[in-house]
């Protein structure tokens, strides 16, 4: 059988971030409370900055990488969001148009919340494996933008959803799927999925979010067992602790991984509480550091987590990462995959931490005016122009992004700066 | 297990927790939050609960309980019915 997997994977984690404890004091909030949740920055898109670009963002190093006969053997294109900018196109056309892509090529988006990027890398690796198209490539890209302000009114949804808001992000991830996987060979049906109907947290209205995050918190705690025991039904010689070199967790932020990676060691690895510490600081922390600051990007934030776990250790021999993806409403899937030392030499390229320093760190004063005064480009807006001196010479400190120029009729325009 | 014995467990998970509330009484109409349970340490004393009862259930079902004395009853009543 052919192997598949990731042959790349590329971050954007924003133009510009935010300090989370500042916010946290601004907002008044418990900051000892903060301390413990492990939240350190959040990115912030920017008005001319969607998940459009993004997305762009995050696949152009990875595209810039090929050949020209090897970027058009991208045959499939899907995004994965629940920050859509149309029920009807998806974002996957005009990111083909932005990258330049061969028109062989499949275009569609994949919603299920933060599971989204999960859904969309699993049936990459099926196109793959199914060798329909022998030597293709998939690209995947998750793309997501925080609507953090609540859903207005109503009582239980949007209880204590104040507290989402510092741990709110933005920021895209892309992974290339082909035959030739340096980075991340899949583990090939060694895959826990599980889902069920429950009304944790969504996006029932344009540009707002409700939830409850004690349901959440629980489902996903649930989900974390659950898919591990039917990975585990499915691969029996499988041991939480001593076969995955390193954990990666979806994470909406630090505390709650902290917590779920705490019940899995007690519950299933039969750990006590001193070694469930060193466990978590040697396994679980290098997936988090890149999390940690750009904040919940939901359906990317586990590709996230993977991207930070693969740039953040050692890696002299191959390592098994396991990986835990959960979307509200819910599905959840624990899955795993080897990473090689050679693939590390060639992320290398791609300077995602690099990425993450350069970012221009918002006031207090323009993260407030961003979301004020309309500068946020609402779901179904017309016509607009953007004004990309907002933030003088912002957007010409980078070589080579994409962003927003105007929307005319509906049709987004973008422009290379 | 009857009701007083589940009372014990919790209050001893509860400060296990929130080792700061060692010295306070409890009240059923208490709420986790009230008692400065953030997310994270009310799904943690919920896991406690869980694994000292020996119950096997969703703990999705015990996300809307109120109070103290409401999760009592359920823990009592999941018990009874397991």
């Amino acid at each position: 059988m052919v192997s598949a997997g990731i042959e790349a994977i590329n971050i954007f984690g924003g133009t510009a971030y935010l300090d989370v404890m500042q916010l946290v004091k601004h907002r008044s909030l418990d900051t000892t409370r903060f301390e413990n949740l492990l939240m350190k920055e959040k990115a912030v898109a920017l008005p001319y900055e969607d998940p459009v670009t993004f997305g762009v963002n995050a696949a152009k190093p990875i595209v810039d990488s090929l050949t020209e006969v090897e970027k058009n053997r991208i045959e499939l294109l899907i995004t994965c969001t629940e920050s859509g900018i149309d029920f009807g196109k998806s974002l996957s056309t005009y990111i083909h148009h932005y990258l330049g892509l061969s028109r062989n090529c499949r275009l569609f988006e994949i919603k299920q919340a933060c599971y989204s990027g999960t859904a969309g890398y699993q049936m990459a690796l099926n196109f793959i494996l199914s060798q329909a198209s022998p030597g293709a490539k998939a690209l995947v890209i998750a793309s997501d933008i925080s609507r953090f302000l609540a859903a207005e009114g109503g009582d239980a949804l949007s209880e204590d959803w104040s507290y989402s808001e510092p741990s709110a992000g933005a920021g895209a991830v892309a992974v290339l799927v082909g035959e030739n996987p340096l980075v991340l060979q899949a583990d090939v049906g060694a895959n826990g999925y599980y889902g069920y109907e429950v009304m944790d947290t969504c996006r029932p209205v344009p540009d707002s979010e409700a939830g409850d995050a004690d349901l959440s918190l629980m489902s996903y705690l649930d989900c974390c067992e659950q898919t591990y025991l039917e990975y585990k039904r499915r691969v029996p010689e499988a041991d939480y602790r001593s076969t995955f070199h390193y954990l990666a967790f979806h994470t909406p932020f630090g505390g709650m991984v902290k917590g779920a990676h705490r019940t899995m060691m007690r519950k299933i690895a039969k750990a006590k509480n001193d070694d469930i510490e060193a466990d978590f600081n040697e396994r679980v922390k290098p997936g988090m550091i890149y999390c940690q600051r750009v904040g919940n990007i939901m359906g990317a934030t586990l590709l996230l987590s993977l991207a930070s776990t693969i740039d953040n250790v050692r890696v002299d021999s191959p390592k098994r990462i396991g990986c835990f993806s959960y979307g509200s409403g819910c599905c959840s899937e624990f899955f795993s995959g080897v990473v090689m030392p050679q693939g590390l030499e060639h992320q290398r390229r791609f300077g995602l931490q690099r990425g993450l320093d350069e970012r221009y760190r918002l006031s207090l004063d323009e993260y407030e005016a961003i979301f004020k005064g309309n500068r946020t480009v609402r779901f179904g807006t017309r016509n607009l122009k953007l004004d990309h001196e907002w933030i003088p010479g912002i957007t010409n400190a980078f070589g080579g992004r994409l962003y927003l120029n105007e929307i005319s009729e509906f049709h987004r325009k973008y422009v290379w700066i | 297990m009857n009701k007083e014995k589940i009372v014990e467990v919790l209050i001893h998970n509860i400060r296990e927790v929130l080792p700061e509330m060692d010295e306070y009484s409890f009240q059923s109409e208490d709420t986790l939050s009230d008692l400065g349970a953030d997310s994270v340490d009310r799904a943690e004393i919920i896991n406690l609960m869980l694994e000292e009862l020996s119950l096997r259930i969703p703990r999705v079902e015990l996300a809307g309980v109120s109070n103290l004395g409401e999760l009592v009853e359920v823990l009592h009543g999941k018990l009874q019915s397991a």
